[in-house]
């Protein structure tokens, strides 16, 4: 919290405000991190009770990013936020974005968990796991460097999405040769594609959200920029080429 | 040639440390203010460039007004004020002694917080620097009163009632006629000191769009207190504090990224 200065301002409301916008964000990344870590539950024990608790809850959600926009048009209508505070915001607005989208994505993961899977096709769940634990490791890692806008912990978990493609790549692979195997499987591999695929895109959601960080922190846009540049930027070496990449 | 585009604040990033001959309209070297034994100004050193609005911002007693009232020597009225360093202006410090006082004022024109129209009628009131300068062929004060009423954006408005008294005006209509006034013996810098700070938001808004359009034809030097107003219409922004320079930077990025923490802590309101 300390990084971020928001109990210095001369207003002591606009503390409140920013304060109170931040904790809604963290609530609101508490409850996807849950719709995640529950999916994943659901799918390895093939718990239709749970699935069907996820698609319930995903209103929270999007009634979150609602209200958290709305506090964020508020403060920029009040405060004209310059500055710190206003990349503060501009960080928040994009970073509920991406995690409403995680939140679908949870959403649609848990559809598949309401589907049944023999023997032979559960196999291809326990990859998904893995995967899955991956992610869910990037969104908490991402959660946390988000409170303390932890400029060294955005940047790792911006780094562990390379292990996360290229467990997706792997998955992907297998289940193509699967589906060529086996034909009859096609509709069920399918959906787990789609699980993995929809994995996968919560780790670009997550590297997104290290980017607002880093943004916030150091005032440089790192979207698509060079890994060399970002290195730079968070004043690391940098990484070394992956050849998959 | 620096490419300036008067309307929006795209216009080109300078490299302010580095700024070339042609585009510098005045150079600040070590300059140093004391009135009495109190010291206000401490070694500022800047550069401003030609045909851009250079803004100064900072908290009440921050020395903003004193280093634009040093510009035109307007510290020379007050008899404790002391100055050292210099400020060059065509390659001449204007503290020389060899200096005319008189002549830098007219290149270096300025315009006040509180509108301050002289008792007479509008016509007159713009055409009172030529007056006292021996022009009086009407003609010429004719052309002249157009066409600076036309750049201070006053024309259509008062073009019926020239000989009416400038106090008819309203505030914001007086404020443009004193800069239609500053600009009547075409100055070559134009600083602003709080010009908006006694009017009302529309009329506000009409003065910094002026201030856009003034940028075409001189150098905009303009102190203050609001800095939405600074970061709307200046091009780069000085900020001041105890009388020393903090941070002299390109205006998009001092309100967005500033380097100094004390710039960061002013312009988003927390405690110093």
């Amino acid at each position: 919290m300390d990084k971020i200065n928001t109990s210095r301002h001369i207003s002591g409301k606009f503390n409140d405000e920013l304060d109170a916008v931040r904790t809604q964000v963290m609530n609101m990344g508490g409850l996807v991190e849950q719709q995640l870590r529950d999916s994943l539950l659901a799918i390895e024990n093939s718990d239709h009770d749970l699935a069907e608790q996820i698609l319930q809850r995903d209103y929270k959600i999007n009634a979150l990013e609602v209200q958290i926009d709305e506090a964020c048009v508020q403060i920029i209508a009040k405060r004209q936020p310059a500055a710190s505070d206003l990349r503060l915001i501009i960080a928040i607005f994009k970073t509920i974005a991406d995690l409403e989208r995680m939140g679908d994505e949870a959403e649609r993961i848990a559809r598949v968990a309401l589907e049944s899977f023999n023997n032979d096709q559960q196999q291809f769940l326990v990859s998904l796991e893995n995967l899955g634990q991956q992610v869910l490791a990037m969104l908490r890692g991402v959660l946390d460097a988000f409170a303390r806008m932890d400029l060294d912990a955005a940047y790792e978990v911006h780094q562990m999405d390379a292990q996360a493609d290229r467990q997706y790549e792997g998955l992907t692979r297998q289940l193509m040769t699967y589906m060529m195997e086996d034909p009859r499987g096609i509709p069920k591999v399918m959906n787990v594609l789609w699980s993995a695929r929809s994995l996968e895109r919560i780790g670009d959601r997550c590297q997104n959200i290290a980017e607002y960080i880093i943004f916030f922190v150091k005032g440089k846009d790192v979207r698509h920029v060079s890994p060399e540049s970002m290195a730079r930027t968070v004043g690391r070496s940098a990484p070394e080429a992956d050849p998959k990449d | 040639m620096i490419s300036v585009t008067p309307t929006t604040q795209e216009a080109t990033q300078l490299d302010l440390e580095n700024l070339s001959a042609d585009q510098t309209a005045l150079t600040i070297n070590n300059l140093n203010l004391h009135y009495g034994e109190a010291q206000a100004l401490y070694d500022i050193s800047m550069a401003i460039p030609k045909n851009r609005v250079t803004a100064f911002i900072g908290p009440s007693g921050c020395g903003k007004s004193t280093l634009l009232r040093c510009i035109n020597r307007m510290n020379d009225l007050v008899e404790i004020c002391k100055v050292s360093g210099e400020i060059r202006l065509h390659d001449k410090n204007i503290y020389d002694k060899d200096v005319d006082v008189a002549a830098l004022r007219r290149n270096i024109g300025m315009v006040f917080q509180r509108p301050n129209p002289f008792p007479k009628s509008i016509y007159e009131n713009v055409v009172y620097g030529m007056r006292l300068q021996g022009v009086n062929d009407r003609r010429t004060l004719d052309e002249v009163v157009e066409r600076s009423l036309k750049g201070a954006a006053l024309w259509d408005e008062v073009k019926d009632r020239l000989s009416a008294s400038a106090f008819s005006l309203s505030g914001g209509q007086q404020q443009r006629l004193v800069i239609a006034r500053a600009i009547a013996i075409e100055p070559e810098v134009l600083l602003l000191d709080e010009p908006t700070s006694a009017l009302d938001p529309i009329s506000t808004l009409t003065i910094e769009e002026l201030i856009t359009e003034l940028k075409e034809k001189y150098t905009v030097v303009i102190v203050t207190h609001n800095m939405q107003q600074a970061a709307r219409v200046s091009d780069q922004t000085a900020f001041l504090y105890m009388g020393k320079l903090i941070e002299y930077a390109d205006t998009n990025t001092l309100f967005t990224t500033p380097s100094n923490k004390q710039t960061e802590d002013y312009i988003t309101g927390r405690y110093g």
